[in-house]
């Protein structure tokens, strides 16, 4: 309310600014003496003082003189002429209409085609102070802290997997490096730094990733992650006999409801034939490569990139619509794209599919709720 | 709330600006007073409104407020304060508002000191100054919007760029838009009488101070981005011809040719024509600088963001404001009386001479800088015009002018004694020449031509010192008596004589830094000693430090000249935490005029480091002659006869003194 009370305080007072000397009219306006007739006089002055110096010689100066003289002459009498041509009518009141009709529509106009008027300010003091739910602000919090205090490690350990979640993987790689270098090695912490290396390698299970990964191993033994991503660096190293091996392995100590079993077993398939077969397509949506290209991207580019991403999905989704997963990145992709409408419309196509009682129609809401898309209780 | 009430500030001001616009010329069409005077009031609101829209989005950066896209993109809470608040022009959008704040003040200081000004050129002068802000207003808000928010905001900024978290980025970005934007008065001044088809001695007069103004200005942002360059960019140069560095030295390059010629007008009426053509033609300048930086054709560190529209958008700025002036121009030009007569050797013809080689000097940078443009956009050749082809056509135009420079003063006006120059300055000349000669004996063996200019250097100082000297008398009259007179000459003449002299002393520093500058890159290891302009370095190893948000390698150097220890050198590589963008902060000891410049290079596994060292004899000159240059300036700007709003109070004063001497 107090900013369209200003608002309308500012336009009024350029309004009334602009409306002064209208109203005014002829009343105020001492005719003000031509300024250069006084030019031509403080030529004058300065030629004698130009001839008292030396910079002009003495018969130039007089010529000079007679030259300024008749412009002086020529400027006075303008100036009369000017006097008289002042009494025409004034075109004053349509003016004055443009400036009391024209300024505050155009503005209003203009303003809330583009403005946000209720998004209050959000300085960043603020919002430290009263972090609810702002997850951005949860981070940023932490990320003081550590500036602060860089040898904290429980705070490197909070933030590692959230940067990761978040993709911001680089950010995730020194964190879980921090951490790892003060706290010391946990199979997790190993594990989620290996699978962080993976990921920002675009699935690639690079030297510092199988490192760790082996680190890990000999903490926990067993760990189906770390030995499926062990194995998965043998196959992507070409060593064919080593990862059907390591994949028959976990696969034998898996139990028999294992959600990872089919991947692992897709695995083995590929790796039992003699001609292997191409990769089968990666789900559509972004691909670890596309994000990494679109980080090179310039923000256009890149908005645009990842428009042509979503609506992918979207279209998918439409096609196939059992895919739990997808739903929920398609909600989360909107929301990153500052469009809570279509997230919202994302939800409920996903609920159609998958019923609220239902376990992935469980993880839609409780997405949509850390979304901030639905209110508790809904 | 503050950031959306500076968003409709913005809107407000472009709405402002239209009227302001059309009121006045629709005024003057119609010889309706009234409407002639709403201009002065909605100059001061279009400035009231810009400065409120840019007071909010300071305020957004200051605190941090990342929920402005703007803010989000280009700062980081981690960032001193200071580099937060100069953070609000280091980049794209922010610096159009910066330059939008600065055009709209200057029509406010035309409203407010145009008191004296015939009432339609005042209302002419506004109402152009309005349309280049509507246009600007609506660039900005159509293409650059500022105030654009975010909503969820992000918790942190992706940070500015390293390069720019440095008072330079505080300091150069306004002085040059206060140079550049000045110059807009001039060229609405000129459009102004272009329309009004009455020009005369007195319209040079009142345009003069403003030329004053923003060349004193923009001399000094150019000066201050070389320096800041110079030692930011950890290169040791300062000067590297890039068309972003040719965009603002056109403008100076034209402004100074119409500060000259101005003169003429003002005080001979003579090239009436040619100085509103150059009061244009210097504004269009500004505004193709402004394009070349702006639309991303040129992509360097000032280039903050590309976006092809916000090339297009200036594009048509540019056509239709440089198009429209010049056809005005070619429509009007014909109907303006030509002025004075004069004889070739005269103050008259020293300046045209000036004129003729100060335009030529800008068509050669501008050839310069757009030709590999033009080729690439034709032909799709890359092509690169670098430092020998500006060496050699720029430096070749510029030195007849700076040894004709100390002669223009001391000529008379209409017909001037060049024997008689020429005998006033031979002390100047014989001095420079043993100058010279000194120079040429001590550094024999060195580059044959740099005792030669050093000498025209010192001939430039010293013939600026020769012409108030000469003027008071100095060695005709007592020593007490031309003390007197110097104290009573016009303080233009010391404005003349700081420029010039100002001049001199730039051209010393180039020549010097570029002619006897020595450079050495070298791997360094703790211990390790290496000689540079007469001292010895220690190299003693790289130590760990951090900033506020950027850690850094600081490499120590201990200086021995003569086996005595003559203090120490740090010279760091940082990185910059929120970009990971490394970067060298040059470590620079001044000795007199003289640096020596020691940047950190690649760091090897065993300790060892290459450095870079230079030894630069007389370098700061380069940028002092510049501030020599302002300071002249601003002395020439306070002389009573330029005072802007001057003649309604001390009319009387000089008329007295016209009957006194009569």
């Amino acid at each position: 309310m107090l900013f369209w009370v200003l608002v309308s305080f500012l336009t009024a007072c350029v309004a009334i600014a602009l409306m002064l000397p209208l109203l005014r009219g002829e009343k105020g306006s001492a005719v003000a003496a031509r300024g250069d007739v006084a030019v031509y006089r403080d030529q004058l002055a300065e030629i004698e003082r130009d001839k008292a110096s030396g910079l002009v010689a003495a018969d130039e100066a007089e010529r000079a003189r007679a030259e300024i003289g008749r412009r002086l002459i020529a400027a006075v009498d303008a100036e009369a002429s000017e006097r008289r041509v002042r009494d025409t009518p004034r075109a004053g009141l349509l003016a004055q209409a443009a400036i009391v009709v024209l300024l505050p529509l155009l503005c209003l106009g203009l303003y809330i085609s583009m403005g946000r008027p209720g998004l209050p300010d959000q300085p960043l003091a603020a919002r430290l102070a009263t972090p609810d739910g702002d997850i951005e602000v949860l981070i940023a919090r932490v990320e003081a802290a550590l500036v602060a205090n860089p040898d904290d490690g429980a705070g490197w350990d909070v933030l590692a997997p959230v940067y990761a979640r978040r993709g911001r993987l680089e950010d995730a790689v020194e964190a879980y490096r921090n951490a790892l270098r003060i706290l010391g090695d946990t199979p997790e912490r190993l594990a989620g730094f290996a699978e962080t290396l993976i990921a920002a390698a675009d699935g690639q299970v690079v030297p510092a990733a199988r490192e760790a990964l082996q680190r890990a191993l000999s903490l926990a033994p067993g760990d189906p992650g770390v030995r499926f991503y062990l194995a998965l660096g043998l196959e992507q190293n070409g060593r064919a006999d080593e990862a059907r091996a390591a994949f028959a392995d976990l696969a034998a100590s898996a139990p028999a409801n294992a959600p990872w079993l089919a991947l692992v077993q897709s695995h083995l398939a590929r790796l039992g034939t003699p001609t292997p077969t191409p990769q089968p397509a990666a789900p559509a949506g972004p691909s670890t490569a596309d994000i990494a290209a679109a980080e090179d991207m310039q923000p256009a580019d890149r908005k645009a990139m990842i428009e042509g991403m979503v609506s992918g999905l979207a279209a998918r989704l439409k096609a196939q619509p059992a895919d739990a997963e997808g739903w929920q990145r398609l909600m989360r992709s909107y929301m990153v794209l500052g469009r809570p409408d279509e997230a919202r419309q994302a939800l409920k196509d996903g609920l159609s599919h998958f019923p609220a009682k239902s376990e992935p129609g469980r993880q839609l809401l409780a997405l949509a709720k850390t979304l901030g898309l639905v209110r508790e209780g809904l | 709330m503050i950031v959306e009430l500076g968003h409709y500030a913005l809107v407000l001001a472009l709405a402002t600006a239209l009227l302001q616009c059309l009121l006045p010329l629709v005024g003057v069409l119609t010889s309706d007073p009234a409407l002639m005077r709403t201009g002065t009031n909605a100059a001061y609101a279009g400035f009231g409104l810009t400065l409120l829209a840019f007071c909010a989005l300071a305020t957004a950066y200051v605190t941090s407020d990342f929920s402005v896209v703007n803010v989000f993109e280009n700062s980081h809470s981690q960032i001193p304060v200071i580099y937060r608040f100069s953070g609000v022009w280091g980049n794209h959008e922010g610096s159009m508002l910066l330059w939008l704040l600065i055009l709209s003040f200057f029509s406010a200081l035309v409203a407010f000191f145009g008191s004296h000004l015939p009432e339609r050129l005042k209302a002419l002068v506004l109402s152009v100054q309005a349309a280049l802000a509507a246009a600007f207003a609506l660039f900005v808000l159509a293409t650059s919007n500022p105030f654009l928010r975010l909503d969820p905001a992000p918790g942190e900024g992706r940070d500015l760029n390293p390069v720019l978290q440095d008072v330079g980025l505080a300091i150069h970005p306004p002085l040059l838009y206060l140079g550049y934007v000045g110059f807009s008065v001039c060229f609405s001044f000129a459009v102004a009488a272009l329309i009004d088809g009455r020009i005369d001695a007195a319209w040079a007069r009142w345009v003069r101070p403003w030329a004053l103004m923003a060349w004193s200005f923009l001399t000094v942002g150019i000066a201050m981005g070389s320096y800041w360059a110079y030692y930011e960019l950890g290169w040791g140069g300062w000067w590297f011809w890039d068309p972003v560095e040719n965009a603002s030295f056109m403008p100076w390059l034209a402004g100074t040719a119409l500060l000259h010629s101005a003169l003429v007008m003002e005080k001979r009426e003579a090239l009436k024509i040619w100085t509103v053509l150059l009061a244009i033609l210097t504004f269009s300048l500004s505004l193709l600088g402004t394009f070349l930086v702006r639309s991303g054709v040129l992509t360097s560190v000032h280039a903050f963001a590309t976006d092809p529209r916000r090339g297009v958008f200036i594009l048509a700025i540019l056509v239709i404001v440089i198009g429209g002036a010049l056809s005005l121009f070619a429509l009007r030009a014909g109907t303006l009386k030509a002025g004075g007569l004069f004889a070739p050797i005269s103050r008259e013809g020293a300046l045209v001479l000036n004129n003729l080689i100060l335009t030529t000097a800008t068509a050669t940078v501008l050839i310069g800088t757009l030709y590999p443009l033009v080729l690439e956009t034709l032909t799709g050749a890359k092509i690169s015009v670098g430092p020998p082809f500006f060496n050699l056509t720029f430096g070749l135009l510029m030195m007849p002018l700076l040894f004709v420079v100390p002669f223009g003063p001391m000529l008379a006006w209409k017909r001037g004694d060049l024997a008689g120059a020429a005998e006033r300055l031979l002390t100047s000349a014989l001095l420079a020449l043993l100058v010279g000669a000194v120079v040429l004996y001590g550094a024999w063996g060195g580059p044959i031509l740099a005792p030669f200019i050093i000498a025209l250097g010192v001939f430039l100082m010293l013939g600026a010192l020769a012409e108030p000297a000469f003027r008071a008398g100095f060695g005709k009259l007592g020593f007490m008596l031309a003390l007197r007179r110097l104290r009573g000459l016009p303080r233009s003449t010391f404005g003349t004589a700081f420029a010039h002299f100002g001049l001199g002393v730039t051209l010393i520093g180039i020549v010097c830094a570029t002619a006897y500058q020595t450079e050495a890159i070298v791997e360094m290891r703790p211990g390790q000693t290496i000689e540079a302009g007469g001292y010895s370095l220690t190299f003693d190893g790289l130590r760990p430090a951090a900033g506020p948000n950027y850690s850094e390698e600081r490499g120590h150097f201990s200086l021995r000249k003569g086996g005595v220890d003559a203090g120490e050198v740090w010279s760091s590589k940082r990185v910059y935490t929120a970009r990971r963008m490394p970067t060298t902060e040059a470590g620079i000891r001044t000795f007199g005029f003289s640096q020596l410049y020691v940047s950190l290079g690649d760091s090897k596994e065993d300790g060892a480091v290459v450095v870079r060292i230079w030894w630069k004899p007389w370098v700061l000159c380069i940028w002092l002659g510049a501030l020599l240059m302002f300071a002249g300036g601003a002395v020439s700007l306070s002389d009573r006869r330029l005072r802007i709003g001057v003649p309604a109070r001390s009319r009387q004063r000089p008329i007295q003194a016209v009957e006194a001497g009569e």
